[in-house]
């Protein structure tokens, strides 16, 4: 077995007296697709909060790519891999689609730029970093769109947009957080085909509520209840596990 | 007089000033706590306060001052919810900058009608005489009128505590602070509350005035001379919090008090000293509980968006003319005889580099910044201090005044850019004021007098000009220093802004932008948020310490009033009038605001009052500034569809981008 790509160990986030995430160990292997589930206040966002590095934990590591990432602020684990995509669609609205997307390029450029090409030459004169740009947007179907202002796009191209900018981080693993929250059934399915069609290559941890929709797309699934880990495996043995379907089902069919 | 009644004696000053500092600090911070404004016209309304009881009180003689101290305030008051009312009602829900704009609009109408009613100079406001008489207690002879205001003083803050504690009003304006939309939702007026709260806040500092006014005397600079110590307290004791202001009043009349006294050469200092010492340690302040309003207003800073209508090619057209212009106006000056429009153009020129500077923190970094003239003064004093003791040569002394100031930007970033919002307002505010009152302590720096009779020479180890010998015939022309003076500035603001440009669009300049429009998204694309903003302030920093650099070389003279937190002020207009977020902008915004200021000052005595009545419409009405015009008109409905049939621009189009 190969070493788990995101591992935690013992992760807890206290605020006050309430224990948000309780010793939660958690194991993600490369190329997986993993989502996070739980009942509301399960401790799903604060979970997603210790992995970006919005929040840090009161105790307990993050390791990523064999790396300890516990301490480091979310830009440093976005260079060093580990993605994530917003809600609430979360775009450079005053900019173009193809500069949203050339940030974000350009963020992940390899080996940086030199303080002269960093201050003093144009963003848009980097060949390597346009081609990646151009690559991202053919792969994310907006190539025809690059030049549009990124707040007229409809709300699916703005989806799109925001899958597109994750992606020209070139992330190993991206973190999902609710992808289709507030969605129509169509538009879900829209936006999970569109994240299978654009990071399908990628290591993909998804937080939802949604449990038709995690059933359906992950390979192994993990259940958080008041904070700690209830279960965790396949679509299948999750579903049929009793304690699931106590906690989190209320012992209603699913 | 025994030691111990020495410091007793003190302690009582000290108590005194920091009675009429809570009062003042206890409205602004009500204000801010509630409705997140910083009341930049709180000290004027002090001042009006302290004019008002002056008014009634001299001629009702004898028992005037007692009705003044009841009437004066209610005047005050009356006047703050109709400043309220009027103006800064509109601008709810948008950044506090836009707060700290139109207050500082109101604090130049305030001052200016104070002046031409009531003069100039400082005048004598008696305390009635049963107050002015020494008391003995402890053992040492007081002023009567002086425990007197420690005791009322006492009485109005225990008064404003149970307001804001014991009654329904005050349990009202405390949930509003919470949730404002919440309270409107329990069918409660809201607005109507804030009117009062804001009248309450302002006749507090009219109650502070009139105590202060008749302890000292009546001027028109009263109010500009408290509302910065005013300002730290609520900083100190924590933005909102009345406890804060409260003791942060008591705390800084003592410390000031003390340091007048036993230390003067911290006097003036030492205030500021704390203030970011306090902040370093605890950014909340004293008793502050969150990191305040500043980080989850609603409104975002509005851009000018000059593109809109006029093509980028129209725009750099306007450009070659513009620089075209200014070349040429030398020798028309001259045919003409109106030399003095190259002095005024010099003025302007620097003062758009400056506000070209800020808006690189402003406009594109999101960083409001109160303090920049720190780095306008210090690039001055670094640049005559160079030209006096280390090298004639200008470009060597620019060369000083940038790399200092960007020094400074760069430890002044380290400690504050991590505090966002309010407080990074606060804290560059505080460094600016602090080294404002650094330079009058020193040999060095010239005392109050500043330095001057500084020659420069353009060039370096003797290639180039001397401007007191070039004279050089040119047909009908005679090309003198003056003319080499001012072409040399020319050519460094118009290379400054080129720099500027190149700077944007590189890729520090977009990621600058990705910042302005989400931060949160440019730190989850990889973008080290804080040491990009850290950049900025830095290069802007380097920038504002050119601009007062070329000021000091071209007039050989620096003064401590370069430092004066006016400044800041002045520029922040200048850059929003113009258009923040777009280069040109603020550099237009500099022309119209001094040339302005020149023609105005000229013919009118109440110049300031115009400017400022029509900064607070501006603020009101064109937020995105005189760059944002063009787009304004074109989308009017009067005018849209005129335009949109003449230039073929699709209806649909318009509206998407609506």
């Amino acid at each position: 077995m190969t070493d788990p790509i995101l591992q935690t160990t013992d992760l807890t986030k206290e605020f006050g007296n309430l224990v948000a995430v309780d010793d939660v160990n958690l194991e993600v292997e490369q190329g997986e697709f993993r989502s996070l589930i739980g009942p509301n206040g399960a401790g799903k966002t604060t979970t997603f909060n210790l992995l970006t590095g919005a929040l840090r934990p009161t105790h307990g590591t993050v390791t990523f790519n064999g790396e300890d990432v516990t301490g480091l602020p979310p830009h440093q684990r976005v260079r060093r891999g580990l993605g994530r995509s917003f809600q609430i669609t979360n775009v450079f609205s005053g900019l173009t689609v193809r500069e949203n997307v050339r940030l974000a390029a350009q963020a992940a450029r390899e080996g940086g730029f030199k303080p002269v090409e960093e201050f003093l030459q144009r963003a848009t004169s980097f060949d390597d970093v346009n081609e990646h740009t151009d690559r991202v947007l053919d792969r994310s179907g907006l190539l025809g769109r690059g030049d549009e202002p990124a707040d007229v796009l409809a709300y699916g191209d703005k989806r799109r947009l925001e899958i597109a900018i994750v992606l020209a981080t070139d992330p190993d693993m991206v973190l999902l957080d609710e992808p289709t929250a507030g969605m129509s059934a169509e538009e879900t399915r829209a936006t999970m085909d569109l994240i299978d069609e654009v990071l399908s290559d990628r290591t993909l941890l998804l937080i939802e509520h949604d449990i038709d929709l995690v059933m359906r797309v992950s390979d192994r699934i993990t259940v958080l209840h008041r904070g700690a880990v209830l279960a965790e495996g396949t679509p299948d043995a999750v579903s049929e596990d009793p304690d699931v379907r106590e906690a989190y089902f209320g012992g209603v069919e699913a | 007089m025994s030691v111990a009644s020495a410091v007793a004696e003190q302690v009582l000053n000290g108590l005194v000033v920091g009675m009429v500092y809570v009062l003042l600090a206890a409205g602004l911070s009500i204000i801010f706590g509630v409705m997140d404004v910083i009341n930049f016209a709180h000290g004027e309304l002090f001042a009006l306060g302290a004019y008002f009881a002056f008014a009634i009180a001299g001629p009702l003689g004898g028992a005037g001052f007692w009705v003044a101290l009841v009437v004066a305030p209610l005047l005050v008051g009356v006047i703050g919810m109709a400043i309220e009312r009027l103006t800064v009602k509109r601008l709810y829900g948008r950044d506090p900058l836009y707060h700290i704009l139109l207050t500082f609009g109101l604090v130049l109408i305030i001052n200016d009608l104070i002046t031409s009613v009531w003069g100039k100079s400082a005048q004598p406001f008696p305390i009635p005489s049963v107050l002015d008489q020494p008391v003995a207690l402890f053992g040492f002879n007081y002023s009567l009128y002086n425990y007197g205001i420690i005791i009322f003083g006492s009485a109005l803050a225990l008064g404003t505590w149970l307001l804001l504690n014991r009654t329904r009003f005050g349990m009202i304006i405390r949930a509003g602070s919470e949730d404002r939309e919440m309270v409107r939702n329990l069918g409660i007026n809201i607005d109507r509350y804030y009117t009062l709260t804001f009248g309450f806040g302002a006749a507090l500092a009219g109650v502070a005035g009139i105590v202060l006014g008749a302890y000292q005397n009546v001027s028109p600079t009263m109010g500009s001379s408290v509302i910065i110590p005013a300002f730290v307290i609520v900083v100190l004791g924590g933005l909102g919090s009345f406890r804060g202001a409260v003791v942060g009043g008591l705390f800084v009349g003592l410390v000031q008090t003390f340091a007048r006294t036993y230390t003067p050469f911290l006097e003036g200092l030492i205030v500021f000293l704390l203030m970011i010492a306090v902040l370093v340690v605890r950014p909340t302040g004293l008793f502050g509980t969150s990191i305040g309003g500043g980080e989850h207003h609603d409104g975002a800073l509005l851009h000018g968006s000059g593109g809109g209508v006029l093509s980028s090619e129209t725009r750099a057209k306007i450009g070659y003319a513009a620089v075209g212009v200014l070349v040429v106006v030398p020798f028309f000056a001259e045919l003409t005889g109106v030399t003095y429009s190259v002095t005024l153009l010099e003025d302007i020129l620097i003062w758009a580099l400056f506000a070209l500077s800020l808006d690189l923190v402003l406009g594109y970094a999101g960083l409001v910044s109160l303090g920049h003239t720190l780095f306008y003064g210090v690039g001055a004093y670094a640049s005559v201090l160079t030209l006096m003791h280390v090298s004639p040569s200008v470009l060597v002394a620019l060369l000083v005044a940038v790399a200092v100031c960007a020094a400074i930007a760069w430890g002044v970033g380290y400690l504050s850019i991590r505090v966002s919002g309010v407080f990074f307002a606060m804290i560059t505010l505080g460094f600016a004021e602090l080294f404002y009152n650094a330079v009058f302590k020193f040999d060095f720096t010239g005392g109050s007098d500043g330095l001057f009779g500084v020659d420069v020479f353009y060039g370096l180890a003797g290639l180039g000009i001397d401007p007191r010998e070039f004279e050089v015939p040119l047909g009908v022309f005679t090309l003198d220093g003056g003319i080499v003076q001012y072409y040399f500035l020319l050519a460094v603001v118009v290379g400054s802004y080129l720099l500027a440009r190149r700077l944007i669009r590189a890729p520090f300049g977009t990621v600058l932008q990705s910042i302005r429009e989400s931060e949160e998204r440019a730190s989850f694309i990889g973008y080290d948020v804080t040491a990009y903003k850290r950049r900025a302030f830095v290069v802007s920093g380097g920038l504002a310490g050119l601009a007062g650099g070329l000021f000091a070389a071209n007039n050989g003279y620096v003064a401590p009033s370069f430092l004066h937190w006016i400044n800041s002020g002045e520029v922040i207009v200048m850059t929003v009038l113009g258009g923040m977020g777009t280069l040109y902008g603020p550099m237009l915004g500099a022309g119209v605001f001094v040339a302005a200021e020149d023609i105005l000052s000229s013919y009118i005595e109440q110049w300031q009052l115009v400017i400022g009545v029509l900064f607070v419409l501006f603020v009101i009405f064109v937020p995105r500034g005189l760059v944002s015009l063009p787009q304004t008109v074109a989308e009017h409905p009067m005018v849209g569809p005129v335009i949109r049939d003449r230039t073929g621009v699709k209806e649909a189009e318009v509206e998407q981008h609506d």
